[in-house]
Parts: structure tokens; C-alpha cells; sequence
């Protein structure tokens, strides 16, 4: 039995060079994402501002792919794959779970010690991606000790900068805090396994956000209402956040744009070297606090000398990543992985190899009655609470924001453009 | 140009084939103890 045919290197290179602008443009977008929410002051449950951010989640989860390429196409990828409709709503479920979390272990320990345990969750990534999708297989020992010396450098560049970052004291028990923040990493490492079986069965990232958001939106309400005392207690709490609805609601909306090139990354340079590269969010997070809110004022020189530190490891650590591409063999490898998820779940092989090779040889083009619809409701939405939003009573430096929104905006110019010239979003 | 075969048909429906997938209970494994790690630490 003869194998698929391996992929053209010019084309392989080309996948992998967008799989990389892809991360490096997430991480931009996903640290970006915590900017509106710095207009919410205190006296909101975090668990209603995590519901509401997922709100404005699932609104431009289902607008924009409508945007951007048209929801026929998400029908489609159903027809052929149906299986993954379940494995992404499984995605979205692990999600919200893993976030709630986040939330009790900062709560108990502080943001300091808890993120990087569940930052660790890149790691996990590297692990599933070598374990049971054959990444790094095939890749040679240089390639592989950068992927993993990298993620292991991003690692400890974050712990710098976290502990950097203003954090609030903790006021709980430490082994409750320990475990619900090594959970949450547990819980996102292992949501990397649906990206990749999705993406390796060929579902385009834009289907497969569709419905991770419905697991995402479903298991965050079961989530608010629980803790925020059923569906009555969530309205109230939805009613008191009215003038800052529209901030939450934006920064899931920038978080959206970011999880859209992370899924990308995924599918063109796998979980092992896509999430870490994301995980450069935290550096863009800091850059916002910092030039734009100015949080670090009066810090002392080891706080800066920690970010500096913390940045440029992490840097150093996302360049490694960067330059150690898939090598032929190992995509082969991606391939074979690929074929057997088709043999398994009876997807015809040229679908899944064209798929994987960026092609969409069955793709639709325009957009139909629904998809304007579909996004002229998420507008509405938009501007019906950007009427009763309040501007953030807090230091805000005009300059700088104007600097990053720029980088934002070159980023998304230029990873959406090599997207659409490599694969047309496929 | 002779037309391409059709694939060859799943030997299950993708719902038994999915339940049948030991990499389908890694996450839902990990999504059960989740749920339940939440419960005690909330």
C-alpha cells in the first residue's frame, strides 16, 4: 500500500512560514484582549465577567467566520466530518471549565503562583501533539530540542513576567489554589487533542470555532448559573454590568481574532510548536498594562528588570520555536496520522490530503442571506450596548495604545494576508 | 481521465467509531474531572 504523496517543500514551507506568522499574530490579539477589560472596575463577580466576555465570544465566532468566508462552508466540513461536531463541542465544554478555574486559583494563591502552573499547559501540548499525532516525529534531534528547549524557555520567561505583574494577595487554601490552577493547565493542554484531531481530519478552523464556542457558551451559562445563583442571580448580575458590557463584550471580540490565528497555527504548524507561540500573549498583555495603563509606575528596578528579563527569554524561547519548522519527513508522518483518523472515521482520503496541504478544492464562495444577517445581528448587538457603555474613569496613554492598536492592525493585515494567499482560510 | 474511486465505506457509523476511539475518552475523561476538581475547590 502506498502512502499519500508527500507535500511539495515550497509548499511545505509556505504552510509552515503562515503557521508561524499565525502564532506570533495570536499572541498579539490574545494579549490585546485584556485591554477593554481594564475598563471594568471592581465589584463584578469574575465568574459574570468571564460569562460576559464569552458572550461577546460567541458572538464573533459565529460573525466573523460568517464574514470571512461564509457559513455553507461550515456545512461542508459537517457533511464530511460530523464526528468533529462533538470533539469541538468537547473543545468548547474543556474551555470554560479550565477558565472557572483560573479564576478559584487566583483567588486562592494569586495570579503570581497560579499562572505559570497553568501556563504549563503548552507543555501538555507538546506532549499530546508527540504522543498521539506523531509531531516531532521524524523532525531530527535540532528541531526537536528547539521546539521543546523553546517552550521550555517561553516557560520560564513567563514566570518572570509574572512575577512582575501586579497581583492582588491571595486569600485562600494554597493546595485548593495549586490544584484548580494545574487543572485548568491540564484541562487547556488537553483541549489541544480536538484542535488537532479536527484539523488533521481537514475541518477548516472556521467551522470547527463554530461550535466550540456552543459547547464554550453552553458550559459557561450551566458554570455562571451555578455560581452566580441561577438563571435569576446571572440576569441581575448581567443588569448591574450594563455600562461595562460593551468592554467585556469587546474584549472577547479582540480575544476571537487571536483564537482565529491560534486555531491556524494549530492546523499548519501542529499543537506542539502553535500553542507555545501564542503563549506570546503574555508579553503583549504586559505591554498594554504597562505603556498604555501604566502599571508599573514607581516600580522598583528588579520589577523592571524582570520584565526586560522575562520578555526577552521568552522572546528568545519564541524564535527557537520559529525557526524549527516540520521538516518533510516529519509532515509525512502529520500525513500518516492524518490517514488513519480518515480510515477511522470513513473520510475520503483526498479530502483529508487536500485539507492538510491547504487545499479546499470544495469551497464555496460568497455569502449567502443568512451569513449578512447573521452578522448584522452581532453588530446590532455591538452598538445596542456601546450606547449605555461608560468611557473607563482610569490613566490611559493616548500614544502608545495608538502604537500597539498600529502593531495589531499590521499583524492582522499581514497574517490575513498570507492566510488568504496560501490556503484562502482553508 | 478515469473517474476516481469513491472511498471505501466506514466499517461503523462515526458515533460507534468515535466511542470506540481511545483518544475520544482522553478529554472527556479529563472534562469529567474537571468538572469534579471544580466542585471541590469553588
Amino acid at each position: 500500500m502506498t502512502g499519500p504523496a508527500p507535500v511539495p517543500a515550497a509548499r511545505l514551507r509556505q504552510l509552515q512560514a503562515v503557521g508561524v506568522l499565525s502564532g506570533f499574530a495570536a499572541g498579539a490579539w490574545l494579549g490585546a484582549a485584556e485591554a477593554p477589560t481594564k475598563a471594568v472596575v471592581l465589584g463584578i463577580p469574575p465568574v459574570a465577567i468571564s460569562f460576559l466576555m464569552v458572550l461577546g465570544v460567541f458572538l464573533a465566532r459565529w460573525s466573523l467566520p460568517a464574514l470571512i468566508r461564509g457559513t455553507a462552508n461550515v456545512g461542508v466540513d459537517v457533511r464530511r466530518a460530523p464526528h468533529l461536531v462533538v470533539w469541538a463541542l468537547i473543545a468548547g465544554c474543556l474551555w470554560a471549565v479550565a477558565n472557572t478555574l483560573t479564576i478559584f486559583a487566583i483567588r486562592d494563591i494569586g495570579l503570581s503562583i497560579a499562572f505559570p502552573l497553568w501556563n504549563a499547559n503548552s507543555l501538555l501540548g507538546i506532549v499530546w501533539g508527540a504522543l498521539l499525532f506523531s509531531e516531532l516525529r521524524g523532525a531530527g534531534r535540532a528541531r526537536w530540542l528547539g521546539v521543546a528547549g523553546g517552550a521550555t524557555l517561553m516557560f520560564g520567561g513567563a514566570v518572570l513576567l509574572t512575577l512582575a505583574s501586579p497581583s492582588q494577595a491571595p486569600a485562600g487554601s494554597a493546595v485548593r489554589g495549586v490544584a484548580a490552577a494545574l487543572g485548568a493547565g491540564v484541562l487547556w493542554g488537553t483541549m489541544y487533542i480536538p484542535y488537532r484531531k479536527a484539523y488533521l481530519t481537514g475541518m477548516n478552523p472556521l467551522s470547527f470555532i463554530t461550535f466550540f464556542t456552543v459547547g464554550e457558551l453552553g458550559m459557561m451559562t450551566a458554570l455562571a448559573f451555578t455560581y452566580l445563583g441561577g438563571p435569576v442571580g446571572a440576569w441581575r448580575e448581567l443588569a448591574d454590568a450594563r455600562a461595562v458590557l460593551f468592554w467585556l463584550l469587546l474584549g472577547g471580540f479582540v480575544w476571537v481574532v487571536g483564537d482565529l490565528f491560534q486555531q491556524y497555527a494549530a492546523k499548519y504548524v501542529g499543537i506542539g510548536r502553535g500553542i507555545p507561540l501564542s503563549n506570546t500573549n503574555q508579553v503583549w498583555g504586559l505591554l498594554w498594562g504597562i505603556l498604555v495603563f501604566g502599571e508599573l509606575a514607581g516600580a522598583n528596578q528588579t520589577t523592571y528588570g524582570l520584565v526586560v528579563g522575562g520578555s526577552l527569554v521568552m522572546a528568545l524561547g519564541a524564535a527557537a520555536i520559529a525557526l524549527s519548522p516540520a521538516p518533510g519527513a516529519e509532515h509525512r508522518h502529520w500525513q500518516e496520522a492524518a490517514q488513519r483518523e480518515a480510515a477511522r472515521y470513513g473520510v475520503d482520503p483526498s479530502y483529508v490530503g487536500a485539507r492538510l496541504s491547504g487545499d479546499d478544492p470544495e469551497a464555496r464562495r460568497g455569502r449567502t442571506v443568512w451569513d449578512w444577517l447573521i452578522v448584522a445581528a452581532a453588530t446590532a448587538v455591538f452598538a445596542g450596548v456601546a450606547t449605555s457603555a461608560q468611557p473607563p474613569q482610569l490613566a490611559f496613554h493616548h500614544g502608545w495604545a495608538a502604537g500597539l492598536v498600529l502593531a495589531l492592525l499590521a499583524l492582522l493585515g499581514a497574517g490575513g494576508w498570507a492566510l488568504w494567499r496560501a490556503t484562502r482560510f482553508g | 481521465m478515469p473517474d476516481r474511486p469513491d472511498p471505501p465505506a466506514p466499517a461503523l457509523p462515526w458515533w460507534r467509531a468515535m466511542l470506540g476511539d481511545v483518544q475520544f475518552w482522553i478529554p472527556v475523561t479529563v472534562l469529567v474531572a474537571g468538572l469534579l476538581l471544580l466542585g471541590w475547590v469553588a
